[in-house]
C-alpha cells in the first residue's frame, strides 16, 4: 500500500481561519483511495526530519505568532530549503506564504523569513479581505478562496500562482496572486483553500506521490460534485457583474 | 437640550416610522444614523441623560444573554432600564436605541443603561458613553474577515477602554487575552472565573487562541481548559498565571439538564442548561456587585430567568419537537454539537450556513469545528442550507458524513417534521435566525402543535429539496470511496 506522510507545521502557532481544513483534504483523499495518509503535526521547538515528509503545510497565523515562529524557522532553513530544492511538496498559505520569503516588514519590526523564495512582503493598514476567484495556468477549473491579509507581496521574477478574476490578489494591484515555485504552492488563499478546489490537492498528492513512487503513479478520480458545486458557486456569484456592482456599493456603505 | 439634539431625534423617529410603514424590516439602524448625521454628539447627549449608571458588554460570545441578565436584575428592583435589544450593537443600532425611546420632548426616561457593543464599534462607542463599567465576556475567533486577527480585536478593545480611564472592567480571567488586556490597559477591574471543570471534551474545540505567554512569548502551560483558550494557565517561564478570580461560581452540578451552582453565598437553582451559562451570569453578577445595584433579588430574579433569549427556542409542529440554534462562530458551534450529543434519541439536523456580511462573509471558521462528533449523533439525516449550504455540507463530508442539501428551508423542515423522527435541530448562522425563528413560528401557528394534516398540504404546496439531497448523498457514499 502507498502511503505519503503530511508534515503540519507549528500548528500551535500557524492555525487560522480553518487551514487544518488542508490537511484533512489531503488525508481523505488519499485515503478515499486505498492510500494510507500520516500527518504528523510539529509542535514549535519539535525537531524535524525533512527526509521522512511528502508533504509539507506552512499554514497561517497572526503577526505575532508569525514573529515568534521566525525564531525556529532559523532552525529549519537549512534542511526545509534542501527539501524543496528537491521537489519536496509544499502547500504555504498566507503567513506561510511570507515567510517562505526574504522578510515580511510591518510598521514596527520586519520579520526575517526562510528565503526559499526570492519574495518580499510589505505590511500596509488597510486590510485586503474578500473572496477570490484566479485563473491559474496549472487547472482547468478556476481556483476560489478567500482572502484576508495585510501584507503586499513583491514576487519579482516567479512565476504565480493564478491570475486574479476577482479580488486583489499579492498586492492588490498586480492581478496576480501566489507564487509557483518546483512543487511549492504559496498563496493567500484560505476557504480553506483545498476542499473546494481538488484539482489543486490533487495536482499536489500527484507530485508527491511521483516523487515518491516514480512517474507512473497517477490518481483515480473521486466523484467531487459537491466539491464542484461549492467551487462553482463562488465562480458563478463573481461572474456576475450584477452581483460585483451590489458587493461593492454595499461594501463602501 | 440643545436645539439641534432635538431636531436630530425628531428626524430619527420619522426615519422609523417610515421604515415602519413601508414594512422594510425592523429599522433598527437607519434611525441612528439618520440622528448622527444631524447631531454628531447625539450619543453623548443621550448618555448624559441616564439619570445613574451606564454599563457596556463587550466580547465574542454570550454578548446578548448577559445584557439580558443585566437588564433582568435592574429591572426587578424597579429601575428603569434602556437596552439594546434586538441585537443592533453598532454605533447607529445604539444611538437607535436610545433615540427611539425618549418622550415626546426627546427626553430620556431612564436610570440605567444595558448597552451590547460589537468589538469593532466599541472604538466609536465607548468614548460617547463614557460607561461606569464595561463587562467583557471573552475574547476569541469570530468574524474574522470582519477583524483580521483575533489580535486586532484585541487592540481595538484596548483602544476602546483606554480612551475611557475611569470605566471598571468586568473581566474573565480564565480568558488570558481578556485578562491581559485588563492588566495593561490602567483601568480599574474586578475579575470573575470559574475553577471548577465544567465542559465536557466535545466543547472544548482543538483550535485556540494564544496559549502563549503575552508576556515572555513562551507556551503557556494549562491545568485544565474550559474550551477555546479559556481555562486555568500559567507561564512555566515568567511566571504569569490565572488570578484568583474576585467573584467564582462553584459547586456547579447538572440536574435534569439544568444547573446549580454556588455563588458569592448564593445557591442557584438556574434554568441554564449549557455551562457557558452560568459564565454569563456570573459576569452579570459581578457587574452588578461592581455597579452596586441589583444585586439584592438576583437569586429569585436568575432562577425565573429563561436564557432561551429567542436564540434558542423550541417549537412544537405537528406533534415534532423543534429545536432553533444559533451558532455564529466556531466556538459556539461546538458548544451546540455538544449540546445534540447530549440529546441521545433519534434526531434530524438542518444547518443553514449563510455568507452576508452581518454573518462574515469567510465561512472558512466551519473547518475550525470539531464536526466528527455528529457522526455518533444518532442523526437520522442532515440538510444543509443557506448559500454557503454546499461548503458546509463538503465539511461533513471531510468527515465521512453524509448529508443533503435544499433550497427551500421551510420545505425541508415540513418534510422532517412529517417523516423524519419527530425531533429535529435547525442550527442556523446569524442572518437565518430572524427569518427562520418567524418560519418556525408561523408552522407552530398553522400546523398546530399536535398537527392533524395540516402538515400534508403545506408540504405539497411548497418546493421540492434540490438534486443531491439526503437520499441520493446516502447511497452515493458506498460507491464514492470505494
Amino acid at each position: 500500500m502507498m502511503k505519503l506522510t503530511i508534515g503540519h507545521l507549528y500548528p500551535d502557532l500557524l492555525n487560522l481561519y480553518g487551514d487544518r481544513g488542508n490537511i484533512q483534504c489531503f488525508r481523505k483523499r488519499l485515503e478515499w483511495r486505498g492510500i494510507e495518509a500520516e500527518v504528523i503535526p510539529f509542535l514549535s521547538g519539535d525537531k524535524i526530519d525533512f527526509q521522512k515528509l511528502d508533504i509539507v503545510l506552512l499554514g497561517g497565523g497572526s503577526d505575532r505568532e508569525q514573529e515568534l515562529v521566525c525564531g525556529f524557522l532559523k532552525d529549519i532553513r537549512e534542511d526545509f530549503q534542501a527539501y524543496v530544492e528537491n521537489g519536496g511538496v509544499v502547500l504555504a498559505v498566507c503567513g506561510g506564504y511570507q515567510l517562505l520569503g526574504k522578510y515580511y516588514r510591518t510598521d514596527k519590526k520586519t520579520i526575517e523569513g526562510l528565503g526559499i523564495l526570492d519574495i518580499t512582503t510589505e505590511w500596509e493598514p488597510e486590510r485586503l479581505i474578500r473572496n477570490i476567484v484566479l485563473n491559474s495556468p496549472l487547472f482547468e477549473q478556476p481556483v476560489v478562496g478567500f482572502e484576508n491579509h495585510g501584507g503586499r507581496t513583491y514576487i519579482g521574477d516567479h512565476t504565480p500562482f493564478g491570475k486574479v478574476f476577482y479580488g486583489l490578489g499579492n498586492t492588490g494591484k498586480s492581478g496576480y496572486e501566489g507564487v509557483v515555485y518546483k512543487n511549492v504552492i504559496a498563496t493567500y488563499l484560505h476557504g480553506p483553500l483545498l476542499p473546494k478546489n481538488p484539482q489543486v490537492c490533487d495536482y499536489l498528492l500527484e507530485r508527491a506521490l511521483k516523487r515518491k513512487y516514480g512517474d507512473g503513479v497517477t490518481l483515480e478520480p473521486l466523484a467531487d460534485e459537491l466539491e464542484h458545486k461549492a467551487n462553482s458557486y463562488i465562480v458563478d456569484r463573481y461572474s456576475d457583474k450584477k452581483y460585483i456592482l451590489k458587493e461593492t456599493i454595499k461594501r463602501y456603505t | 437640550m440643545r436645539l439641534r439634539s432635538k431636531l436630530a431625534i425628531k428626524c430619527a423617529k420619522a426615519t422609523s416610522s417610515l421604515i415602519k410603514k413601508m414594512n422594510r424590516g425592523s429599522g433598527v439602524t437607519l434611525p441612528g444614523y439618520v440622528a448622527r448625521l444631524i447631531d454628531p454628539k447625539i450619543l453623548n447627549e443621550m448618555a448624559g441623560q441616564v439619570r445613574e449608571k451606564i454599563i457596556v458588554t463587550m466580547g465574542t460570545n454570550g454578548k446578548t444573554t448577559t445584557n439580558a441578565i443585566l437588564c433582568r436584575a435592574l429591572e426587578s428592583e424597579g429601575k428603569k432600564v434602556i437596552i439594546n435589544r434586538t441585537g443592533a450593537n453598532m454605533l447607529n443600532g445604539i444611538i437607535s436605541a436610545f433615540v427611539l425611546s425618549t418622550d415626546k420632548k426627546g427626553r430620556l426616561d431612564a436610570d440605567f443603561a444595558c448597552i451590547e457593543v460589537d468589538e469593532i464599534a466599541s472604538v466609536g462607542v465607548l468614548p460617547r458613553l463614557t460607561p461606569d463599567c464595561a463587562l467583557l465576556t471573552n475574547i476569541s475567533r469570530d468574524q474574522l474577515d470582519r477583524f483580521g486577527e483575533v489580535d486586532i480585536t484585541y487592540n481595538k478593545l484596548m483602544t476602546a477602554v483606554t480612551s475611557v480611564p475611569k470605566t471598571t472592567l468586568i473581566i474573565n480571567c480564565d480568558d488570558i487575552l481578556s485578562c491581559s488586556l485588563a492588566e495593561n490597559s490602567g483601568n480599574p477591574y474586578v475579575t470573575y472565573g470559574i475553577s471548577e471543570q465544567i465542559f465536557d471534551d466535545i466543547s472544548r474545540s482543538e483550535i485556540r487562541e494564544s496559549i502563549f505567554c503575552r508576556k515572555c512569548g513562551k507556551k503557556l502551560e494549562y491545568d485544565f481548559f474550559h474550551y477555546g483558550q479559556l481555562g486555568i494557565y500559567h507561564c512555566p517561564n515568567c511566571g504569569w498565571e490565572r488570578p484568583q478570580p474576585d467573584y467564582t461560581a462553584e459547586h456547579i452540578e447538572l440536574h435534569d439538564e439544568v444547573y446549580s451552582f454556588d455563588m458569592d453565598r448564593l445557591h442557584i437553582d438556574s434554568t441554564a442548561r449549557t455551562p457557558y451559562n452560568i459564565y454569563n451570569t456570573l459576569s452579570a453578577y459581578t457587574a452588578l456587585k461592581a455597579l452596586g445595584a441589583g444585586y439584592a433579588g438576583f437569586k429569585e430574579m436568575i432562577e425565573a430567568f429563561d436564557y432561551g433569549n429567542n436564540r434558542e427556542s423550541i417549537f412544537q409542529i405537528n406533534g415534532a419537537r423543534v429545536q432553533l440554534h444559533l451558532a455564529k462562530n466556531p466556538i459556539g458551534f461546538q458548544q451546540k454539537v455538544s449540546l445534540v450529543l447530549k440529546d441521545p434519541k433519534p434526531k434530524d439536523i438542518i444547518i443553514q450556513i449563510n455568507d452576508t456580511y452581518q454573518d462574515g462573509e469567510d465561512i472558512s471558521w466551519l473547518w475550525d469545528v470539531d464536526f466528527q462528533y455528529l457522526a455518533d449523533s444518532n442523526a437520522q439525516s442532515i440538510i444543509t442550507a443557506g448559500t454557503r449550504r454546499h461548503d458546509m455540507g463538503l465539511r461533513l463530508k471531510y468527515e465521512d458524513i453524509p448529508c443533503g442539501s435544499t433550497t427551500d428551508l421551510r420545505a425541508s423542515v415540513l418534510d422532517r417534521v412529517e417523516n423524519g423522527t419527530k425531533n429535529l435541530y435547525v442550527i442556523v448562522n446569524y442572518s437565518g435566525l430572524y427569518r427562520t425563528n418567524h418560519m418556525l413560528t408561523e408552522l407552530e401557528k398553522t400546523c398546530g402543535k399536535t398537527g392533524e394534516g395540516k402538515a400534508e398540504q403545506e408540504k405539497s404546496a411548497a418546493g421540492k429539496p434540490e438534486p443531491g439531497t439526503q437520499g441520493q448523498n446516502r447511497e452515493q457514499k458506498g460507491g464514492e470511496r470505494a
